[in-house]
């Protein structure tokens, strides 16, 4: 398989594949980082996750769409600079915290960066949301499927009708944001 | 407050479908606009929740995977297919740590818990070979094409057809999937109950599956009965499910 190949089908696959990419340069990533960044065991395995997780957000994303160097060259990028992030943090005595650190990438994208609290409101809404509108949603914004593939998955009975339901499901999941915000608020009082 | 009109414009914005004129006038507003402003920051937080949840799944997932590669060690030549399909039930067995929690869980019936882990198919990687054009063998593509496309009324048919002439693993396992996908809980049932009992594979995946059609049925102590077995087994979160289990008894 090409390196454009792996990437295409991270692109069009689910877990599974991101599954079979962890694996096929796990050993050589592992041997890597604890060669040259001395971390334990547990640290370069937390590393190799995070790293996978961004390597399929920057595709999902459009922000990699094609490698002028190998997959493998772009991970161990990738890896080397969340090493030294969490090279800096331990200075600092703080432990790798995987969930904290995916909180603060996607934190560092915004101009406006959300707080935890607002996370904390759409874990909420997300999770009182039902199905299949969380699911719907999760394809569309995380997933970053379009309104066809969604149609297939999902068994619509064509785009335009999915579109609709994404819409209604955004819909009802604004209010279920400001309820858990206003609710949260009122707490507080 | 903010009127109709605005949140379409600003889910349309997130959306990419604002072409480029409406993209400045979009700009310009949030520059002197504050409430409007706030709308769209509001947007966007929920989006970024949203990929937050998503990337958690997929952590949890990798993390399963890791631990079914150290207790397994499968570095083995195995096929492609063979290894998706390992790491597909990997998935499906990380998911058992949050449904212990959730069965007892105060706020969601077993119906919602279904719909909540249900979230799709399992997915065809039994690949098929068409080799000629005898009625089976096109009615055995066809099949696995109308799954591919989620088609599950005519896929179901056809593997029902299949299963006639020769009972396979893959088969019984995309069938119960196509009748989950359905609605048709009692033949799902059928079907993974058949398989885990006249067939060595596909074993994980097929209680998992069952336990998901008992919580569909409301039967909540045979969901709890299948997932404590798959608890005693020896992949990745089984030993967190089982300790959650004995917790929760």
């Amino acid at each position: 398989m090409t390196q454009n190949e792996i990437i295409q089908k991270i692109k069009d696959g689910g877990q599974a594949e991101l599954g079979l990419v962890y694996e096929t340069y796990r050993k050589e990533f592992l041997h890597w980082l604890a060669k040259d960044y001395h971390c334990s065991s547990d640290d370069c395995q937390d590393i190799y996750q995070l790293t996978i997780l961004v390597f399929h957000d920057n595709i999902k994303n459009g922000k990699l769409e094609h490698l002028v160097s190998s997959v493998k060259t772009y991970l161990f990028g990738i890896g080397k600079n969340i090493a030294m992030d969490f090279g800096r943090k331990a200075k600092r005595n703080s432990p790798i915290d995987q969930e904290r650190w995916l909180t603060d990438y996607l934190i560092d994208e915004v101009e406006s960066a959300p707080t935890d609290s607002m996370f904390d409101y759409a874990r909420k809404a997300l999770l009182n949301l039902g199905e299949p509108c969380r699911q719907l949603i999760e394809l569309f914004y995380y997933g970053k499927k379009n309104m066809e593939e969604i149609t297939t998955i999902l068994n619509y009975k064509n785009a335009e009708t999915a579109k609709n339901q994404k819409c209604k499901c955004m819909k009802r999941l604004r209010k279920l944001y400001e309820t858990e915000q206003s609710r949260t608020l009122i707490d507080t009082l | 407050m903010n009127n109709d009109y605005d949140i379409t414009q600003v889910e349309k914005y997130f959306d990419n479908e604002l072409s480029d004129g409406e993209v400045s006038a979009f700009m310009e507003r949030i520059a002197n606009d504050p409430p409007f402003k706030a709308l769209v920051n509001q947007e966007r937080n929920l989006i970024q929740g949203i990929r937050l949840e998503g990337l958690k799944r997929d952590l949890q997932y990798l993390k399963s995977v890791e631990d079914t590669i150290n207790s397994h060690k499968i570095i083995s030549p195995a096929s492609a297919a063979r290894r998706l399909w390992y790491y597909a039930a990997a998935a499906a067995v990380a998911l058992i740590a949050t449904i212990g929690i959730m069965l007892y869980g105060p706020s969601e019936s077993a119906d919602e818990l279904f719909v909540t882990y249900y979230d799709k198919p399992y997915p065809n990687i039994f690949e098929p070979t068409v080799r000629g054009a005898r009625d089976h063998e096109t009615q055995r593509s066809e099949a696995f094409l109308a799954y591919d496309n989620g088609d599950y009324a005519r896929a179901a048919e056809l593997f029902n057809e299949l299963l006639k002439v020769k009972k396979e693993p893959g088969v019984l396992m995309l069938l119960g999937n196509a009748n989950l996908m359905l609605g048709r809980t009692e033949e799902a049932k059928q079907n993974f109950i058949t398989l885990l009992n006249d067939f060595d594979e596909l074993d994980l995946p097929a209680k998992w599956f069952l336990s998901l059609c008992y919580l569909k049925s409301g039967d909540v102590e045979n969901a709890r009965k299948v997932l404590k077995e798959l608890g005693e087994t020896e992949v990745s979160y089984a030993n967190k499910a089982k300790e959650l289990l004995n917790k929760v008894d």
